[in-house]
């Protein structure tokens, strides 16, 4: 063990260290650094051994790669201008990791003065903080914790960075499907219709070949030539050549129109088929979006959200049904025809394909633009989902400040980006459809030209049938090129559409369900936070080492500052986010054990920011148990003091609610919330702030009800009105992110601290509420 | 019309103990108010252990903290000085670092420079995006750097029509302070992000 700690040590540090005579006793812990107190980057270490705490560092240097995470440290040269410093440890008096914008700083206090000990970047923080901590810890046990075992983060085999260091899943080493593949996967339940399809398909292209040699080479030379050598072969004697007129234009007739009925059903199938495969990427992907933790919503935004699931699905099958399929039939088009033509001469033939290669190496050049095309264009649909979300979302805001000329500007330069976007994908377009089109065109005249002057020297076998044959041979590649001038764009749009797909169904939610789960037979609603500590952001701990315990059963109010981390505290209990260090136990059991609906049907959480359905009242009640007897949906408004106000509604518990249906106030839908939580019947009910804009009145109301709830159920409850927590068992108040205090109403008041402060500005606030008003 | 604003933010300061309606007023007074350090009254020093104190009228702060108000529009105005302790509470305000004497103005800028250390990107390498993330490898003006940058977030900000910040997965900051400054074909390496 201890080795492996010494082997971080870059050789020559070690060796310094050891000649002072420094490195004495057992190194604890090391870990690297990469910047200097004067803002600059520099290698460094900080290391613990058992006598004293030692910082070293080097001269800065621009000319070293400065590597963070994601990319694999890279062994650099050695340098041996080492700078140390060292401390011995029963000097400490302090010891914490301090977090700047930029950078942070090991922050150590010696003779009662704070002393910046190192400084590094956020790459090296996680685990200074444990240094730190660990360290701290010695100094009051005098035991040194072991290391935290560090998990590997990169794949061994390809070095790329694991998207979850815990299930160590490379997505390029274990997935080989490609997105090509996946996407195919999705059309393997058609697979008949997609059989039908090709059928249709191959059909029309061999009726396509065929053509130009029916009214080509036939209805020309050997008909209307009156060529009876040919007409006997086919069995028409006696130079009837009407009835071999006739044949010809029926066949020419019975082609196309089977032409005509493959391309229908072609259509059909097809169109059936995009249907259900976008309906099923579609279901996926908000499956999966469903699945994924808050903090997944909390980094995108919504706009960008409703683009994957409306538009990204219907993309990537555009070039998998409009194109794919008849890549196959254009390439042996293109094929067949370049053999018949050679068959036919081969000097037209060559300069007819002599563009060939050119168009080719032209489409690859481009290709990376065009790709950032559609990048691009998919930001800027976003963005302008995002804008009218937004202000639709905000419209009472947007109003009440008279902004809305502001919102139909900023709505305007959005879409004025979309629309630059698909100017530059349709100028692409444009330009692949004229090249490819003006190539074939160049041809086309070429092989006239050419042809012509072929027929004037009398060359062998050359005559205006086989002329006008050829010339519809090269005609049949204008489909094919028409085609290819839009591949690559085609297939750019659908992969970049796919990516961003695959995207979300690969994330993996940073809150996960544990594979095997532990079920709690008996709730009974006990909590114990041990430690816990996390932050929204890495270099900002909104909770810092939480301990609590509530015994099952009890009330308890949590108090604070707005903005101190209540919310972030109950939402880590009903596993919203994931603690960042630190368990949470329920009934002895660490949470992340349980399953979700194990977790679900034991913490209810009312959240301070309500949300209604659209539906009726009871719907909206029963949302967690919709099978639930009316008998319990009444019992729960009545709990949470809602009844009243329910029966006052023309349709009372039916009344229609949501986006198309009645407007409630903010106090109604907090009750409706409360409701919905009451009915879940959890052992552990949690109201963040559930009764902030409800009368006093009734907010004692439903604080009196929860009394009657409490029988065997742990209550945690945050209140705005302190008062009304005079009924709770115990009160935790939480300041810096700490647990400050904590003890019952009376205790707490007369301990003279925080809390009876906030209760004082509060009463005193409401007396004064009341003199004025 | 104040009195019935200030003490509902609830927002205490100063000791715990029994407090009457006036203190109350005082301190919700100060609040209120913004206090603006200048070389008249303030007197910082650097400290032993790298840090700046503070000398204001009577009081010694032995520790105190500069954070700028505007980050990105203001780096040298709007710089709020507060307490280094875990509450950071507000000492005064530098307006603008002009206010200050030169060797103060010096000591300020050492603190603003390490607290708020941004690498500003001078040439872009290569950026490579696969799974979900994209890989950077560029200069700066503090030397070469590789990092990672989360797709689909919100790792990139665009601070004005030119100017862009980076955030790797760690949420190390790095900047591009002018993009047309860039070559055209830097710009193209980038285009994905602007
Ligand atoms: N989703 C979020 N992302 C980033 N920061 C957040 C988020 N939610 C809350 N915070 C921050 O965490 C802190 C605590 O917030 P919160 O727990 O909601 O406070 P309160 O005690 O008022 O309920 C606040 O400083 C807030 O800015
Ligand atoms: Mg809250």
């Amino acid at each position: 063990m201890e080795g492996e700690i010494e082997q971080r040590l870059s050789v020559s540090l070690k060796k310094v260290l050891r000649e002072q005579g420094i490195l004495d006793g057992k190194i604890r812990y090391v870990v690297p650094t990469d910047m200097n107190t004067g803002g600059e980057y520099a290698d460094g270490y900080v290391i613990v051994t058992e006598k004293r705490l030692i910082a070293a560092l080097q001269p800065p240097d621009k000319t070293k790669v400065q590597i963070f995470k994601g990319y694999r440290k890279q062994v650099q040269a050695e340098d041996m201008h080492w700078a140390y410093r060292s401390l011995p440890l029963n000097e400490i008096e302090e010891i914490h990791v301090e977090d700047c914008i930029g950078c942070n700083l090991l922050v150590v206090k010696a003779a009662e003065e704070e002393h910046t000990w190192a400084v590094f970047s956020n790459f090296h923080k996680r685990r200074m903080t444990y240094l730190a901590r660990n360290l701290g810890e010695y100094l009051h046990s005098g035991t040194f914790r072991a290391e935290e075992v560090e998990t590997e983060e990169y794949c061994p085999k390809c070095g790329r960075m694991y998207p979850n260091p815990h299930n160590k899943l490379c997505p390029h080493c274990v997935s080989h499907k490609s997105v090509f593949y996946r996407i195919i996967g999705y059309f393997r339940p058609y697979r008949m219709k997609m059989a039908v399809m090709m059928l249709c398909i191959l059909a029309s292209a061999a009726l396509n070949l065929v053509w130009p040699y029916l009214n080509g080479t036939i209805l020309y030379d050997y008909v209307l030539k009156k060529d009876d050598a040919f007409l006997e072969k086919v069995g028409i004697n006696d130079g009837k050549y009407l009835v071999a007129l006739f044949l010809v234009v029926l066949a020419m007739f019975l082609s196309k129109l089977v032409l005509l009925g493959a391309q229908i059903i072609q259509g059909i199938v097809s169109a059936q088929m995009v249907i259900n495969v976008v309906r099923d990427m579609k279901k996926d992907i908000f499956r999966k979006m469903g699945e994924l933790s808050i903090s997944f919503y909390r980094n995108r935004q919504t706009g960008n959200l409703m683009t994957r699931v409306m538009s990204d699905a219907d993309r990537v099958t555009g070039f998998f049904v409009d194109d794919a399929p008849y890549i196959l039939v254009h390439v042996s088009t293109v094929v067949c025809s370049v053999i018949v033509m050679l068959l036919i001469n081969w000097q037209m033939a060559l300069l007819a394909v002599a563009l060939f290669p050119f168009l080719l190496i032209f489409n690859i050049l481009l290709r990376p633009r065009i790709w950032v095309a559609f990048g691009k264009r998919h930001r800027a649909e976003s963005s302008l989902n995002h804008c009218v979300h937004d202000s639709l979302s905000g419209a009472r805001v947007v109003k009440a400040f008279g902004q809305e000329e502001e919102e139909i500007e900023r709505f305007f330069k959005c879409s004025n980006r979309l629309r630059r976007t698909e100017e530059v994908i349709s100028y692409w377009q444009n330009f692949f459809h004229l090249f490819f089109n003006g190539a074939q065109e160049l041809a086309l005249v070429g092989v006239w030209g050419l042809g012509a002057i072929l027929i004037l020297r009398g060359a062998e076998g050359m005559n205006l049938g086989t002329l006008i044959t050829f010339a519809g041979y090269v005609g049949q590649l204008q489909g094919p090129m028409r085609a290819f001038s839009q591949i690559s764009q085609k297939w750019a749009d659908s992969m970049n559409s796919a990516e961003r797909m695959f995207e979300i169904m690969d994330a993996v939610p940073e809150v996960q369900e544990p594979s095997q789960s532990i079920s709690l037979p008996v709730p009974k609603g006990e909590l114990t936070l041990r430690h816990v500590t996390f932050g929204y952001e890495v270099n900002r701990a909104v909770l810092k080492d939480i301990n609590l315990h509530i015994p099952a059963g009890s009330v308890i109010g949590i108090v604070g500052k707005s903005g101190v981390g209540k919310s972030t505290l109950v939402n880590l209990i009903s596993r919203m986010y994931d603690t960042q260090e630190g368990v949470i136990l329920l009934d002895g059991v660490d949470i992340k054990r349980l399953s979700f609906g194990e977790l679900r049907r034991n913490v209810a959480l009312v959240s301070q920011e309500t949300f209604v359905f659209q539906g009726t009242i009871a719907e909206n009640i029963a949302y967690s148990n919709p099978e639930a007897p009316l008998q319990d949906i009444i019992n729960a408004a009545k709990l949470a003091g809602a009844h009243e106000f329910i029966m006052r509604m023309q349709d009372g518990y039916e009344t229609m609610i949501g986006a198309s249906g009645k407007g409630l106030s903010g106090g109604e839908k907090q009750r409706i919330s409360i409701a919905r939580a009451i009915l879940a019947n959890p052992r552990i009910l949690i109201l963040d702030e559930a009764t902030a804009s409800v009368d006093t009145e009734t907010e004692r109301l439903i604080q009196h009800s929860l009394n009657y709830l409490v029988q065997g159920r742990t209550t945690i409850s945050i209140a705005h009105r302190l008062s009304t927590l005079r009924e709770a068992d115990y009160l935790f108040v939480v300041d810096n992110g700490r647990i400050a205090e904590q003890g019952t109403y009376e205790e707490l008041v007369k301990k003279h601290g925080i809390f009876y402060k906030l209760l004082e500005l509060q009463e005193k606030a409401l007396a004064m509420k009341g003199l004025e008003d | 019309m104040r009195r019935r604003e200030v003490p509902g933010k609830g927002k205490p300061i100063g000791e715990p103990g029994e407090f009457d309606l006036e203190q109350m007023e005082k301190e919700t007074e100060e609040m209120l108010k913004t206090f603006y350090l200048n070389k008249k009254n303030a007197e910082f020093s650097r400290t032993k252990g790298g840090f700046l104190s503070l000398k204001l009228e009577e009081q010694f702060y032995p520790r105190v903290n500069v954070v700028r108000m505007f980050p990105f529009r203001e780096m040298e105005r709007y710089l709020s000085i507060r307490t280094a302790d875990e509450r950071s509470k507000e000492i005064g305000v530098v307006k603008d670092i002009w206010d200050v004497d030169s060797e103060t103005r010096n000591m300020l800028r050492e603190q603003l420079k390490l607290r708020y250390f941004t690498p500003v990107i001078t040439k872009v390498i290569s950026i490579k995006s696969e799974f979900g993330y994209s890989y950077w490898e560029v200069v700066t003006n503090q030397g070469a750097c590789r990092f990672t940058v989360r797709m689909g977030g919100n790792a990139i900000l665009h601070l004005s029509e030119t100017r862009i910040l980076i955030m790797d997965i760690d949420e190390n900051r790095f900047e591009i302070s002018d993009v047309e400054k860039l070559t055209a074909s830097e710009r193209r390496k980038l285009d994905l992000f602007l």
